[in-house]
């Protein structure tokens, strides 16, 4: 009885909010996604499947893809400039480490919005990059408004998302077992490959997962840096509804990317609490 | 303790670290610049931009009347509901627990941008205007799983027996706890409101969907300014957002210290 009260006070007031606020919501696009649209009044309450045949389409294809490839590369980045600094961090000393995780921690917080401005800024037409190739004698370039630019933005923004799970990975490699190989003669990259590597890969994977479900839905970065030649589905969404006011097709994409984002997510929790059970289990 | 590390390591963290603050770096350059041009290195300095910034109301509004004052809502009413939850989590034994803590945490996992779309789409369908409180609602919710971690780890590495011990000396089990746990876990729940006030703060995600005209938090200012190329008051009310995030991220990182040690 009393715990019953209990758990009526405690859990029940966020519940209902997310039932409110998360979960309706969300049915909400899965119903509008099956809507028929009008021209006239949005949409119709009409079944159909016409949204999700759209998706098939050349033009659709087109963004999806070049949306999947942009998300790709960026986590390859990621991946490059992510693991020698998770390392790094992982293996400093504490002050070093709670400087390290400041800087780190200080980007990621600050409104995306703020950090692609400063990249408008480094590569605009007459930004810092523009000016050093001007001052030795080149032309000036237009670094924006191109996929490498949208590349740029995209790692710098979510690099942070690779580096912590990496970081609470390699943290719990033994660093004697990387003596071990040194003092076998193994030489740095092989320490790399055939230790750190393999120990670390559940950080690995969950790093990739969330850089590439957060790469394929950004919106912001495209948008600014992106001009009007690289849409991809984050913008595409923005633009059914706000602009031209196909909601029922904003719900379809919209509903694709909830599902693709859940898979992604649920394997990279799986991989954490697998590997986890096995420190148990060892 | 010295030990060996490849010597590329030291030089490629310092570029990583380089690239990740550049952005940062140059806006507050730009900010102090007396040109007009978003120039980097600033031949000259001034404070002009920042004058501009505060003598636009539009841009004042948008960040005292309302980024401030929704990250504090947010962040209190995200306070609240967040450790009550944690606190059932952690306590309560019964069916489905590690369900519903995943239900509880599942915002930390969808993309904004998704969410900041259904949230559009019921409102419109719903016929509700956007406004402030519109705007609050999809900030607690993607604040509270921020303030259930932090809860739920400061909770699970408190001692029970200090409870235990306050009862056995006749205190009630929810005296005990308000009495014991509860200063325990300050600390916790200080840093999981501060966090959850810096999400509020700097989300641009759901406010571009769900921010009326009367409910433009500064971000969303700042991106229309930048869509239109504005002047570098932009980036001054960019800087005043680095700095407050800074010294916020710098408190909580104070606040965990004083704990540990």
């Amino acid at each position: 009885m009393r715990s019953t009260l209990a758990r009526a006070g405690l859990l029940m007031p966020l519940t209902l909010f997310l039932v409110f606020f998360l979960v309706i919501p969300f049915l909400n696009i899965v119903i509008l996604s099956f809507y028929t649209y009008s021209p006239t009044s949005i949409w119709i309450p009409k079944l159909t499947i016409e949204n999700y045949r759209q998706l098939v389409e050349g033009s659709f294809i087109t963004v999806l893809l070049r949306t999947l490839w942009l998300g790709l590369i960026c986590t390859v980045i990621c991946v490059v400039f992510g693991y020698p600094l998770a390392y790094f961090l992982a293996r400093a000393e504490p002050r070093v480490k709670s400087v390290g995780l400041f800087l780190l921690l200080m980007p990621l917080m600050v409104s995306a919005v703020i950090r692609t401005f400063g990249w408008l800024v480094i590569l605009g037409r007459n930004g810092l990059v523009n000016n050093m190739f001007h001052a030795i004698g080149f032309d000036r370039v237009g670094l924006l408004y191109h996929e490498p630019a949208v590349i740029v933005g995209l790692t710098n923004v979510f690099i942070p998302f690779m580096v912590l799970p990496l970081m609470a990975s390699i943290e719990r490699i033994s660093p004697s077992t990387e003596e071990a190989a040194r003092n076998l003669g193994a030489s740095w990259f092989d320490v790399f490959r055939r230790v750190i590597i393999p120990l670390s890969s559940p950080g690995l994977i969950s790093g990739c997962l969330l850089v590439y479900s957060a790469a394929i839905s950004a919106f912001i970065v495209p948008a600014l840096m992106g001009g009007a030649r690289v849409q991809v589905l984050g913008r595409l969404i923005y633009d059914l509804l706000l602009i031209s006011y196909q909601w029922p097709l904003a719900s379809a994409i919209t509903t694709l990317l909830v599902v693709a984002t859940g898979v992604l997510i649920s394997v990279a929790l799986a991989v954490t609490r697998h590997s986890a059970k096995q420190e148990v289990s060892r | 303790m010295k030990r060996d590390q490849p010597k590329l390591l030291k030089p490629f963290v310092i570029l990583t670290y380089v690239l990740l603050l550049a952005p940062l770096v140059v806006i507050v350059a730009v900010s102090l610049s007396a040109s007009p041009n978003y120039e980097f290195p600033p031949s000259s300095l001034s404070l002009r931009w920042y004058e501009a910034f505060f003598s636009n109301r539009e841009f004042v509004r948008s960040f005292f009347q309302v980024s401030l004052v929704l990250g504090l809502g947010a962040a209190i009413i995200s306070a609240v509901l967040g450790t009550l939850a944690a606190i059932g989590i952690v306590r309560l034994q019964f069916k489905g627990r590690e369900a519903l803590e995943a239900f509880f945490l599942a915002p930390l996992f969808i993309p904004e941008i998704l969410f900041g779309a259904a949230l559009y789409l019921i409102y419109a369908r719903l016929g509700l205007r956007p406004s402030m409180l519109t705007l609050l609602c999809g900030h607690i919710v993607i604040c509270t799983p921020f303030v259930i971690r932090n809860v739920t780890a400061g909770l699970v590495g408190l001692d029970a027996r200090l409870e235990e011990a306050a009862m056995s000396l006749g205190a009630g089990r929810a005296q005990a706890f308000v009495k014991v746990a509860l200063p325990l876990i300050q600390s916790s729940i200080l840093s999981a409101f501060i966090f959850a006030f810096i999400i509020s703060f700097s989300d641009i995600n759901l406010a571009l969907f769900i921010s009326g005209p009367n409910s433009t938090t500064l971000p969303v200012y700042i991106f229309n300014l930048l869509l239109f190329e504005g002047d570098p008051s932009v980036a001054a009310a960019s800087t005043i957002q680095i700095v407050i995030v800074g010294l916020l991220i710098w408190t909580v990182q104070r606040i965990f210290k004083a704990r540990v040690g």
